[in-house]
């Protein structure tokens, strides 16, 4: 019995003793494999960009088998506080940070971001792949620091229905046919209120996104927020007849004709459900109709003058030629025209033929089929552009709000040379403003 | 020597526990209150030291004026409704408290404070809401227009002030009817023999008695209205152009100047007036509140 109890114990241990052992040596490989495999994390500002980082990682597997990409999209303001602060405290592992050019300018002066390897700064400078207007905006002093991918362009959407029940056969042309088009959209209750917009405008909400739309409108009218005026300076340019048409044009449509209210929803989510006949957007939109307004009749035109054009670039933080391959294999033919075909943000490389989006996609037409003469603009890579716009924004909430400013000039140019004395001293106080 | 190894040991015990204190808490204040010298924008290694000229440019800065000017009536709006409404229904359930009922008012007037935050000023924007809000629903019944709640300058700000009012008053309650339930019964009999009727018996006995707990509530609701965030920013918050207007408080001021124009010395200042503001307003209220006995 003894004999029999002493065998049985050792049976056990020795059990035991190889359970223990197959494990340790599981978990010793496990920790080696994962030693072997690199990580590099994905930074960006639009959530809808999640699946195009995915889909480009997947396309990597066969070159990088061993590489992991973990994609961390959020809201563009949540964004840009995780980049202020984890690139000034050292984030750790590799980062490929997805940023426009004029925020990754702070950046670059500080040395918080690294210049591009020499293979990929000749890709982005090769005038096959990128216009120079996408290479000045992700370099610096001539260095190329990062790799242009996609940009914000604004054309205008409009239903196609509602305009053939107005009797509109054509989209507007000048920015007077647009408030008289609204006029004509603005569909009403038997009271006189409006219940669906004619042209729905950014009128409320925190953030530099009223002053951005503002100067899409004002660059029509021959205007801008702020214009350089040589060797680095700058100065306010819509306190002028240019930023009065302007103004003028939102109070008329809030105050005078009524054709849009600041509580009216807006934009593209109004758009979707037929709450407004037109409004001014960049070409993402036509990816969030398509999965959400599918059955939508509508149709996109160019602005009257020109159009904001917001580059995007991936800048890599950390030292990994695997994160810079990331960046090149974003910009591949393929991966392209799929960002096109599922995202809509329009990519920046040239040489690409993104026929086969644009054929079955009209839509994207007014993004790419511009007229002769079509001007674009984009944000200042300066440093105060950020607190500039949303100090402005601040100023037009209360404007949209002001019922007496309203068809007078006086108190309209009054307000404009308050709001740009303001942006004057913001710029003057950073040693940027033109004397 | 014994008294001696005993106050050592005590100072070690504590020891660990101040030290995490003094690095989470005493030593960002006393850094916010460095930075609010130094002209800084978080990224560059340059940091100048600039003085009170981060100060002066604050009192004549229009924006920080009007969050200064919102968060106040915000706060003492919050104030002016918590502490009488607090106090009354504390003591209406204190006098029904041998009621079957009592337990479920007490419940059904905490959950607004323990609801999560952000869900819940969700909630109210929808019952703000212009045109499907509830809110403009019933006073449609009573003839009255429909009003844009969140868009008004005026009517946005009280919005706010009825949202943390809301969530402000279940704490409130809860310490009140613990301060009821301590006050001497043997007053409230002498009073009863005396003639005074329950109005009477609440508004002289109980209101003075329960200094000590107004003071401590009062305080803590005028300190939490002074650090109104999250409600202004979900009751105006949107992808694409807000369903409201954004109320400008003190602390989106402060994270707007932080965060979206990198000014974090210019922020710094701003936490500097915003701790001075609260310090004053709270010796104020010990000031006025503490009980003339303790003097």
């Amino acid at each position: 019995m003894t004999n029999q109890t002493s065998l049985q114990g050792k049976a056990s241990r020795a059990m035991a003793g190889m359970i223990g052992s197959a494990v340790f040596a599981s978990a010793l490989l496990g920790s080696s494999a994962l030693a072997w495999a690199e990580t590099i994390t994905v930074w960006s500002g639009y959530p809808e960009m999640t699946h195009f980082y995915q889909h480009v990682a997947e396309g990597m597997k066969a070159s990088h088998p061993d590489l992991e990409v973990k994609v961390e999209a959020i809201a563009l303001r949540e964004h840009e506080k995780r980049v202020a602060l984890g690139l000034t405290s050292g984030a750790a592992g590799t980062t490929i940070i997805e940023l426009p050019g004029s925020t990754a300018s702070r950046y670059l002066e500080n040395d918080l971001l690294p210049a591009a390897p020499e293979a990929v700064s000749a890709f982005v400078k090769d005038p096959a792949n990128f216009g120079q207007f996408f290479v000045d905006s992700a370099s610096r002093g001539g260095v190329v620091y990062g790799v242009p991918l996609f940009r914000g362009q604004a054309a205008l959407y409009y239903n196609t229905d509602m305009f053939a029940k107005a009797g509109l056969t054509e989209p507007p042309k000048t920015m007077d046919d647009y408030t008289a088009y609204a006029e004509k959209l603005t569909q009403r209750d038997g009271s006189g209120k409006a219940t669906v917009s004619g042209w729905s405008l950014r009128l409320s909400g925190g953030g530099q996104g009223i002053a951005e739309k503002f100067w899409i409108n004002l660059f029509q009218n021959g205007g801008s927020v702020l214009e350089p005026a040589g060797d680095g300076k700058w100065k306010a340019n819509y306190a002028n007849e240019a930023g009065r048409k302007t103004l003028k044009q939102y109070l008329d449509n809030v105050f005078t004709k009524k054709t849009v209210a600041v509580e009216m929803p807006a934009d593209a989510e109004a758009f979707e459900r037929g709450q407004t006949a037109m409004f001014i957007r960049e070409s993402w939109v036509i990816s969030d109709i398509a999965q959400k307004a599918p059955d939508l009749k509508y149709a996109t035109a160019p602005l009257p003058a020109g159009s904001i054009a917001l580059p995007a670039n991936l800048y890599v933080k950390g030292d990994s030629q695997a994160a810079w391959d990331f960046t090149l294999a974003a910009n591949t033919p393929e991966n392209l025209v799929w960002l096109l075909d599922n995202v809509g943000w329009l990519p920046n490389r040239s040489g690409v033929d993104y026929s086969s989006v644009t054929s079955a996609k009209p839509a994207f037409a007014a993004f790419v089929d511009y007229p002769d003469g079509y001007k674009f603009f984009t944000l200042p890579a300066i440093g105060p552009i950020e607190e500039v716009l949303t100090r402005l924004a601040a100023q037009l909430t209360a404007a949209f709000g002001d019922a007496a400013l309203a068809g007078d000039d006086a108190a309209i140019d009054a307000y404009l040379k308050a709001a740009a004395d303001e942006t004057n001293s913001i710029l003057d106080r950073e040693g940027l403003l033109a004397k | 020597m014994l008294a001696r190894r005993r106050w050592r040991f005590a100072i070690l015990a504590l020891l660990p526990v101040f030290l995490i204190f003094a690095y989470v808490r005493i030593y960002p204040i006393a850094d916010t209150l460095r930075l609010s010298l130094f002209k800084w924008d978080l990224l560059s290694k340059n940091k100048p030291f600039i003085g009170l000229a981060n100060f002066r440019e604050l009192f004549g800065d229009r924006l920080f004026q009007d969050a200064l000017f919102n968060t106040t009536v915000i706060a003492f709006g919050v104030l002016v409704i918590t502490v009488p409404l607090a106090m009354v229904l504390a003591a209406l359930i204190n006098y029904r408290t041998r009621s079957r009922l009592a337990g479920f008012y007490e419940s059904a007037i905490f959950i607004p404070h323990v609801v999560s935050l952000v869900p819940a000023a969700m909630a109210w924007k929808w019952i703000f809401d212009a045109r499907l809000g509830p809110l403009n629903a019933f006073l449609s019944w009573f003839g009255v227009p429909a009003q844009a709640w969140l868009f008004d300058p005026f009517w946005s700000v009280v919005c706010i002030i009825v949202l943390c009012s809301w969530q402000a008053l279940g704490y409130a309650v809860l310490i009140y009817l613990v301060g009821f339930k301590n006050l001497p019964v043997s007053v409230y009999e002498a009073a009863t023999l005396d003639g005074a009727n329950e109005v009477q018996k609440f508004w002289r006995l109980s209101v003075p008695l329960l200094k000590p707990i107004t003071l401590y509530v009062s305080v803590v609701t005028l300190v939490s209205g002074f650090n109104v965030y999250a409600q202004a920013f979900v009751l105006a918050s949107d992808a694409q152009g807000a369903p409201g207007r954004q109320v400008r408080v003190l602390v989106l001021d402060m994270l707007e100047n932080s965060f979206r124009n990198y000014r974090f010395g210019y922020a710094a200042s701003e936490a500097v007036i915003l701790l001075i503001i609260v310090l004053v307003l709270t010796l104020l209220q010990f000031g006025l509140l503490r009980e003339r006995a303790t003097r």
